[in-house]
């Protein structure tokens, strides 16, 4: 003879047991009269429950939302670095727009310079700023100019300026300052859509 | 909002995201779907009206103040039931030796005044008998026979494991039966 069921009895009730214990319960109140009495007192305390009504409307229900929305203090209560951190997520696109332009312009500004240079224009401004104060060699003379003749600072430019023309220096610069802006953007996308999707879930 | 087209939940959500930013219209509509849940709710667990409605204000300002720590990984209402219920226990924390059960209207009845009697009495049992129920049992019997939660949804809205939700709804229907059982079994009979 199998065990009453009587601890499962509310769960059956309320429609709480699935699969194997649903199918364990049912068959065993197929055959237990006890048990189907014992559900059938839960049935009944269930429908006499409900002869209790509920609350009156003593409030309109307009009123009642107006009184509440009297009493809302100003803002929903936010901490000050939660609020903080959402104006930044949401003016990083523009900062990433910046940053773009500021890097187009750099390049676009190297370019022309460099333009210039080799039609020798300006040259004597860009010798000024990499020549040692003493005096030293224009820009015309700099690649010419043996290196104890030149700055530090003029030194590390023609290295830095005949190494990267080997390597093409500026191109992998460009790209690489693209691809990590590209990066940024696609990483704020991806959290933009993350948060579209916990929300809406 | 025009989008009589979208699921409720997902105007719901809207709605939401809109009092998180601090939307007082929004957070009015929300106040508006939910109020009668929660003041039923307040109410079976006082059995005051006028205490229910107090206690129902209170509870959707603190869901105003606390919106931004609700995440949509369980319904707002439930999480909004949580709130209510953590306000009626501090209501009747506070108010142990003064609330008055409200009398219960007499409502007309169709069948004539004797029935209507009989049920109004019947009525008045029943809450009295819900009211005479510790608090944490009462909770958990209005929640899941006048609210319809799931267990695992009186657990979720109450932070406790579902083992408790059953004991806790066991004893309550027990000692429910109890409490009518005498009644039926009293003086007048």
């Amino acid at each position: 003879m199998t065990e009453h069921v009587t601890a499962w009895l509310d769960a059956y009730h309320d429609g709480e047991l699935r699969g194997r214990q649903l199918r364990r319960v049912e068959a065993h109140l197929a055959h237990c009269a006890t048990c189907r009495a014992e559900l059938e007192r839960r049935r009944a305390l269930a429908a006499l429950l409900q002869e209790s009504p509920p609350a009156r409307d003593v409030t309109p229900p307009d009123r009642f939302v107006a009184q509440v929305g009297l009493r809302l203090p100003r803002r929903p209560a936010q901490p000050a670095w939660r609020r903080a951190l959402e104006i930044g997520w949401r003016l990083a696109p523009l900062g990433i727009l910046g940053a773009w332009a500021f890097v187009q312009a750099v390049f676009l500004v190297a370019g022309l310079a460099t333009i210039a240079l080799n039609l020798g224009l300006g040259g004597d401004l860009v010798a000024g700023w990499m020549t040692a104060p003493h005096a030293g060699p224009g820009l015309a003379e700099l690649f010419s100019t043996p290196d104890a003749g030149l700055s530090d600072v003029a030194r590390a430019v023609r290295l830095v300026w005949e190494g990267g023309e080997r390597w093409g220096l500026s191109l992998t610069l460009y790209l690489a300052s693209m691809a990590a802006i590209g990066l940024l953007y696609g990483s704020w996308l991806a959290s933009w859509w993350a948060r579209r999707q916990s929300h809406t879930q | 909002m025009n989008s009589q087209s979208a699921p409720t939940a997902e105007i719901e959500l809207d709605l939401i995201a809109a009092a998180q930013r601090g939307d007082r219209q929004a957070f009015g509509e929300l106040v508006r779907r939910h109020r009668e849940g929660v003041i039923n709710v307040v109410y079976r667990m006082c059995g005051d009206t006028h205490l229910a409605e107090d206690a129902a204000q209170e509870a959707f300002i603190r869901a105003w103040q606390h919106l931004h720590s609700y995440r949509p990984r369980s319904p707002f209402r439930n999480w909004v039931y949580r709130i209510a219920t953590n306000v009626a226990l501090d209501v009747l924390r506070k108010e142990r030796e003064t609330v008055d059960i409200d009398p219960l209207p007499l409502a007309s009845s169709e069948k004539g005044p004797e029935i209507a009697v009989e049920e109004h009495q019947r009525g008045q049992r029943v809450r009295q008998a819900v009211l005479a129920l510790p608090p944490a049992s009462r909770t958990v019997l209005v929640l899941r026979e006048y609210e319809g939660l799931s267990y695992r949804e009186i657990a979720d809205t109450l932070d406790i494991p579902i083992g408790t939700v059953m004991s806790r709804l066991n004893y309550a229907r027990n000692r429910l039966r109890d409490l009518l059982a005498c009644h039926r079994n009293g003086p007048e009979e």
